[in-house]
């Protein structure tokens, strides 16, 4: 029955991510700042390599950053904390099917349409800016998984947080606060092997690079096997983590549930 | 007035079953201005509303029963923790069997809510994409959902609007979608919050046919919440009287406006003027236009009717019960007393 209802709500969610197709163009641009940091970062590379990344490295590893953050994409704890200030849950907590397995489907299904939207601007900017390094198909496939877990992270996280929205008046800013910290803790604005090697260790084992560097790692091929295995470790590590949380979170918020509104 | 919880119906097993039930909600207050805002910032103060204060009433398979009351007197609340929406202070409710607030999945597939402010159709989608949706939640055949769309499309008039995106649709549309939308894995117990709100007087009766057909074919279940007093008689022999979010009245609507008002409504046309004088002598007159009316005591009309009757110039007799509008004006103002 679950597998039945989660394809009809993806059905569902894609007519959505169609039809809100404009929204989902304007999103895609505003997330394209690795873009930017590919202009800046390829430009100082053009005298030597700069941490183990030249001119092609940089725009290879930008442009996938920025594709793997379309393809990691979740907007849960923005859709969800509204529901639960307005009372827009009831709708979805009077349906014999869970709430989360909505948001889930629905987030899941909008991929499809942001990466058609995202390729063609990531292929066009790799065109542009010369070309970059190679990437092994071999390191495609590798990607796979942690993209999937990935998107677990960010998804779990987001859900936990809206969970706050039972106790908090505004519990966005909290994932704003930590959006902060991912755009420069994850990989996203630069690679983060290019912190001090102390620093580094500390950064590498966070959700944050679990969430975004490490894909783009696996999948312009700078990571050992070991390696690989250990990221993909770490990600279930906080995919669990946060999935207990936001289960915890639902759990007890439930009771408190105002459902404001006639 | 009647002692509360009086059951109309005990004859038969109860299919909503709620004892001693209370809400709290704890609300936090502060003056208006700056300085309270900033005060705010390091000591919040709360005060606890009571929303449904002990409400305890049964309600019978196939019943249509009205919760009323003013605004603010927990009507909604009651409702949502009758759907498992919200969860309940205090107090035993079973619904069909179930305890709401556990959201049984088999307790989800055997009630609807519908509510006129609120929606459960995507707005930027047909509705056809969310019943299809329901479809599959709910675990309704593709036959049956195809025989039941089909029926209650006609039922209706829906089939024109239903493949167009639901920001299209007037307010009526929309809320006979949603409607659509509730009972398409027919409920066996139906919540209808203010399903008329803001709808034209077509549109209200197309909705009341509706209701009362699904309830007498399927034997359904229903409460209704209304502040149409149209819905309400047209709809319930049975009102729930809600105010301060306790239950105040609870019987048949003849019963309740017997004993708020005792008296008949006797209404007559008297064309000329000069026919009109002496009417206070029969009752309270209400109206001395052309249509006069008159609110007699009960024991009386039949004396009064014969009387008006062989007066001269006088037509249209018409006896009735006061309007339920008034009778809950009344009780709501002894109230405020």
């Amino acid at each position: 029955m679950v597998p039945r209802v989660a394809a009809a709500m993806w059905r569902f969610g894609i007519a959505e991510a169609v039809a809100y197709r404009a929204s989902m163009f304007v999103w895609v641009l505003a997330t394209c700042f690795p873009l930017v940091s590919l202009a800046l970062w390829s430009y100082l590379a053009e005298e030597g390599p700069i941490g183990g990344y030249d001119r092609g490295g940089f725009v290879t590893y930008f442009v996938a950053a920025f594709l793997i953050r379309q393809l990691t994409s979740a907007w849960v704890c923005w859709d969800l904390t509204r529901q639960i200030r307005l009372g827009e849950l009831d709708a979805l907590l009077l349906r014999p099917a869970h709430p989360v397995l909505h948001h889930m489907m629905s987030n899941f299904a909008a991929l499809p349409m942001r990466a058609f939207m995202a390729l063609p601007l990531g292929v066009g900017v790799l065109i542009f800016a010369g070309g970059g390094d190679p990437v092994a198909w071999g390191d495609v496939l590798r990607t796979l998984p942690t993209l999937a877990l990935a998107w677990g992270i960010v998804f779990s996280i987001q859900l936990a947080v809206a969970c706050l929205a039972f106790w908090l008046t505004s519990a966005t800013s909290l994932y704003e606060a930590w959006l902060a910290v991912h755009l420069v803790l994850s990989g996203y604005l630069l690679p983060t092997s290019l912190f001090p090697e102390r620093f580094a260790e500390v950064i590498r084992v966070l959700p944050f690079h679990a969430a975004l560097g490490f894909p783009v790692e696996v999948l312009t091929g700078r990571l050992t096997h070991g390696a690989y295995v250990e990221g993909i470790g770490l990600q279930c590590f906080w995919v669990a983590c946060f999935s207990v949380l936001a289960a915890f979170s639902w759990r007890r918020g439930l009771t408190r549930y105002g459902s404001v509104g006639a | 007035m009647p002692a509360c919880g009086t059951d109309v119906r005990v004859s038969r097993p109860p299919h909503i079953q709620v004892s001693g039930l209370s809400k709290h909600f704890r609300v936090s207050r502060r003056e208006a201005g700056l300085v309270a805002a900033m005060r705010a910032v390091f000591r919040r103060e709360w005060d606890t509303v009571r929303a449904v204060e002990e409400v305890s009433f049964r309600v019978t398979a196939g019943e249509r029963v009205a919760l009323l009351g003013p605004n603010g007197a927990g009507k909604t609340t009651t409702l949502k923790m009758l759907a498992g929406l919200l969860h309940p202070t205090a107090g035993e409710l079973t619904v069909a069997g179930y305890t709401p607030a556990a959201r049984e999945a088999s307790f989800l597939r055997s009630i609807a809510l519908v509510m006129g402010q609120k929606r459960q159709l995507s707005w930027d989608l047909p509705a056809l994409d969310t019943f299809e949706l329901n479809r599959v939640v709910y675990g309704v055949s593709h036959s049956d959902y195809r025989q039941r769309l089909d029926e209650m499309t006609e039922l209706l008039d829906l089939a024109h609007v239903v493949s167009r995106p639901v920001r299209q649709l007037s307010l009526g549309e929309r809320m006979k979608c949603e409607l659509v939308a509730a009972l398409l894995h027919r409920p066996k117990v139906i919540f209808l919050d203010e399903p008329t709100l803001g709808m034209d007087v077509t549109m209200q009766l197309k909705i009341r046919h509706f209701i009362r057909d699904y309830n007498e074919r399927y034997g359904a279940t229903v409460i209704l919440t209304s502040h149409y007093m149209g819905d309400v008689a047209a709809l319930c022999s049975r009102v729930l009287l809600i105010a301060d979010g306790e239950l105040r009245f609870d019987g048949d609507i003849d019963e309740l406006v017997k004993s708020v008002r005792p008296v008949k409504r006797v209404s007559v046309t008297i064309p000329d003027k000069r026919h009109r004088v002496g009417m206070s002598e029969y009752g309270m007159v209400v109206q001395r236009e052309e249509r006069v009316v008159l609110d007699v005591e009960r024991g009386k009309v039949s004396d009064v009717i014969a009387h008006l009757l062989s007066r001269e110039g006088v037509r249209d007799l018409e006896v009735t019960d006061p309007p339920l509008e008034e009778v809950l004006r009344e009780v709501f103002e002894r109230r405020r007393v």
